[in-house]
C-alpha cells in the first residue's frame, strides 16, 4: 500500500478486513470488500472516496449503527461486535457523530437538543449548570446564547451542523465522527466548520474521522487521509503525500477528472 | 400454436408456474413470520421499558402525546360518534318492523354501541387518525436520521418514541371511546326522538334495561388492546421504513391496513373470550 502507515500501539479505532453488502431489487451489491485501516488516538483521520462508495457505511460501523458481514471494528482495543449490551453502550458513549444533515430533533429547541442526552445521562446534574454548559456550546460554536430558544426549522443547513456538533460535544466524546460535515454548504460556511473540527481537536484531543469527498476541507482538517475506492481502502498518507503520490486513483479524485480505464484495486 | 401446447412444454409450463406460486408462498410465509417475530421483540423491549414512563421526562413525553394522540382527536370522535349512534338506532328500528315493541330500541342502540360498534369503528377511524400520524413522523425522523441519533446518543429511541406512544394508546384509546359511546347514545336518542317517532321516555328506559357494567369493562378492554394495536403497528412500520418519502408512504399506508385487519381479528377474539 502507498503511503505511511504510522505505527503505534494506541489506536483508537482499528478496522480488520471489513466486509459488508446490501441486498436491493437489482441483488446483492458489496459496498466494503475488506477494508482494513487504524486510526490513531488523538488524530484526525479523513476518508475521501467517491459519492456512494461506502464512506458514510464505515463510520456507521465504527459507532455500531451497522453490523459487519464479516471482519472486525475495535473501538480502544473492545470489539464493537462483540461488545454486550452495556458495553456497548459504555463504548457509544465514548463517541459522538455528527449527521449529515444534522439530525437534530425537530421537536425540541436548539438549547434542548444541546441538553437532552446530557440530562439523560446525567439526571442528578443541576439545572443551571445544563444551562451554563448549553451557553459554552453554543459560544464554541461562535452561535449567541439566545438561539437556545430556536427551534432547528428556523436555523440554516450551517447552524444545523453546527447545533448538532454542540449537541455531540456535551457528552464530552473521545472520539467523534463527522459525516460530510461540509456537504451542501457554500465555501465560506464550509470554512467555518473546518474550523470547528480543528478547533475541537485542539481545545478537547478528540480522535477525529472526517468522511467527505471535499478535497479544500480534507487538506485543512487531515491529520491523515485514507482513501476508498472499490470497497478497499487504496491509500493512506499525509495531506502532503496524498498530493504527491503517483497513485492514479488518488490523482484521478482528487483532481476531480472523470475515470476512463478502471482497474481492479487489488491490480495497483 | 401445436408446437406450443405439445404435452413437454404444458408439463414444463405447469411445473414453472407451480414452483414460482410455491416460491412466492414461502417468501410471504417466511415475511409473515418475520414481522410477527420483529412485533413480539418490540413488544417485548416497550413493556421491558415501561417502568421509564414514570421518570419526569418520560411523563412529559407520555403527557405530550395523549395531548397529540388523545385530546386534538376529540373533535373527530365527536362527529363519528354522533353518526354512529345515530345509524345503529335507525338500523335497529328498521329490524324491529312492528314485531319488537320499541322501548328495546334503545336497548339494542346501548348494547350494540358499547359491545360492537363504539370500539370497533373508532379504532378503526383512530388507526387512520393516529396509525398514520405515529408511522409518517416516525419514518420522517427515520428519514433525517433523528432515529440514528437517539442510539448514537446512548440513548433508546424505544423508550423515547415506543414507549410514550403506546401509552397514550393504551390510555386515551378507552377515554375516547367511552366518550364516544356517550355521545353515540345521544345521537341516537335525538334520532329516535326527533325522527322516529319514540319517546324520550321510551328510549331512556330502554338504553337502562338489562345495562351491566360488565359491557362497559368490555368496551375498555376491546379499545386498550386496539389503542395498543394502532399505537405498536404505527411505531414499527415507521420504524421499518425505508427509501424517502415513498418508503415513509408505503409505512403509512401499511400501518392503516395492517392495524385495521388487526382490529377486526382482535375484536373477534376478544368477543369470544369475554360474551361467549
Amino acid at each position: 500500500m502507498p503511503g505511511v502507515k504510522i505505527q503505534s500501539d494506541s489506536y483508537a479505532i482499528e478496522l480488520r478486513d471489513l466486509r459488508k453488502s446490501f441486498r436491493n431489487s437489482s441483488g446483492t451489491q458489496d459496498v466494503l470488500r475488506g477494508v482494513n485501516l487504524e486510526i490513531q488516538r488523538g488524530e484526525t483521520m479523513v476518508i475521501i472516496g467517491g459519492s456512494g462508495g461506502g464512506k458514510s457505511v464505515i463510520l456507521k460501523h465504527m459507532i455500531g449503527l451497522l453490523h459487519p458481514d464479516a471482519g472486525e471494528v475495535l473501538v480502544e482495543g473492545e470489539s464493537v461486535a462483540s461488545a454486550g449490551h452495556f458495553d456497548f453502550s459504555t463504548i457509544r458513549r465514548k463517541m459522538g457523530m455528527l449527521f449529515q444533515m444534522g439530525a437534530l430533533f425537530d421537536s425540541m429547541s436548539v438549547g434542548e437538543n444541546i441538553a437532552f442526552a446530557l440530562k439523560e445521562h446525567h439526571p442528578d446534574i443541576p439545572a443551571l449548570s445544563v444551562e451554563e454548559k448549553v451557553a459554552t456550546l453554543l459560544g464554541m460554536i461562535n452561535l449567541n446564547p439566545a438561539f437556545a430558544t430556536k427551534m432547528p426549522s428556523e436555523l440554516s443547513g450551517g447552524m444545523k451542523k453546527r447545533v448538532s456538533l454542540a449537541r455531540t460535544l456535551a457528552l464530552d466524546p473521545e472520539i467523534i465522527l463527522y459525516d460530510e460535515p461540509t456537504t451542501g454548504l457554500d465555501p465560506i460556511t464550509s470554512d467555518v466548520i473546518n474550523d470547528l473540527i480543528l478547533d475541537t481537536q485542539a481545545k478537547f484531543h478528540v480522535t477525529s474521522v472526517v468522511v467527505t469527498h471535499d478535497m479544500a476541507s480534507a487538506y485543512k482538517v487531515a491529520d491523515r487521509i485514507a482513501m476508498l475506492y472499490q470497497g478497499h481502502i487504496i491509500f493512506v498518507g499525509t495531506p502532503d503525500q496524498v498530493k504527491a503520490t503517483d497513485n492514479p486513483f488518488v490523482q484521478q479524485f482528487i483532481r476531480g477528472e472523470r475515470r476512463l480505464n478502471p482497474v481492479h484495486p487489488a491490480r495497483i | 400454436m401445436a408446437r406450443g401446447l405439445s404435452f413437454t412444454s404444458v408439463i414444463e409450463a405447469t411445473g414453472e408456474a407451480t414452483f414460482r406460486a410455491l416460491r412466492l408462498l414461502v417468501h410471504v410465509i417466511v415475511q409473515v413470520l418475520s414481522t410477527i417475530g420483529e412485533l413480539c421483540v418490540l413488544t417485548f423491549q416497550i413493556v421491558r421499558l415501561f417502568p421509564t414512563v414514570f421518570t419526569r421526562r418520560g411523563r412529559l413525553l407520555a403527557v405530550r402525546q395523549m395531548m397529540d394522540l388523545g385530546v386534538a382527536s376529540l373533535p373527530l370522535i365527536f362527529i363519528t360518534a354522533l353518526f354512529i349512534g345515530m345509524v345503529a338506532t335507525v338500523s335497529a328500528k328498521y329490524q324491529f318492523q312492528s314485531m319488537v315493541p320499541l322501548r328495546y330500541l334503545g336497548t339494542a342502540v346501548t348494547q350494540t354501541v358499547f359491545l360492537e360498534l363504539g370500539p370497533v369503528l373508532i379504532a378503526l377511524v383512530m388507526s387512520g387518525r393516529i396509525g398514520s400520524s405515529i408511522a409518517a413522523q416516525i419514518g420522517a425522523m427515520k428519514e433525517k436520521e433523528e432515529v440514528d441519533a437517539y442510539w448514537v446518543l446512548g440513548l433508546d429511541p424505544i423508550r423515547y418514541l415506543a414507549v410514550p406512544r403506546v401509552l397514550a394508546g393504551v390510555v386515551m384509546m378507552p377515554t375516547l371511546t367511552m366518550i364516544a359511546c356517550f355521545l353515540a347514545l345521544f345521537g341516537g336518542w335525538m334520532v329516535a326522538v326527533g325522527t322516529l317517532g319514540v319517546t324520550s321516555f321510551t328510549m331512556v328506559t330502554g338504553m337502562r334495561l338489562f345495562f351491566r357494567s360488565y359491557i362497559l369493562w368490555v368496551c375498555v378492554v376491546k379499545s386498550a388492546s386496539f389503542g395498543a394495536l394502532i399505537s405498536v403497528l404505527g411505531f414499527y412500520h415507521g420504524f421499518k421504513s425505508a427509501g424517502g418519502a415513498r418508503g415513509v408512504g408505503e409505512a403509512t399506508m401499511k400501518s392503516v391496513v395492517s392495524s385495521s385487519v388487526m382490529i377486526l381479528m382482535f375484536d373477534f377474539l376478544i368477543t369470544f373470550l369475554m360474551l361467549s
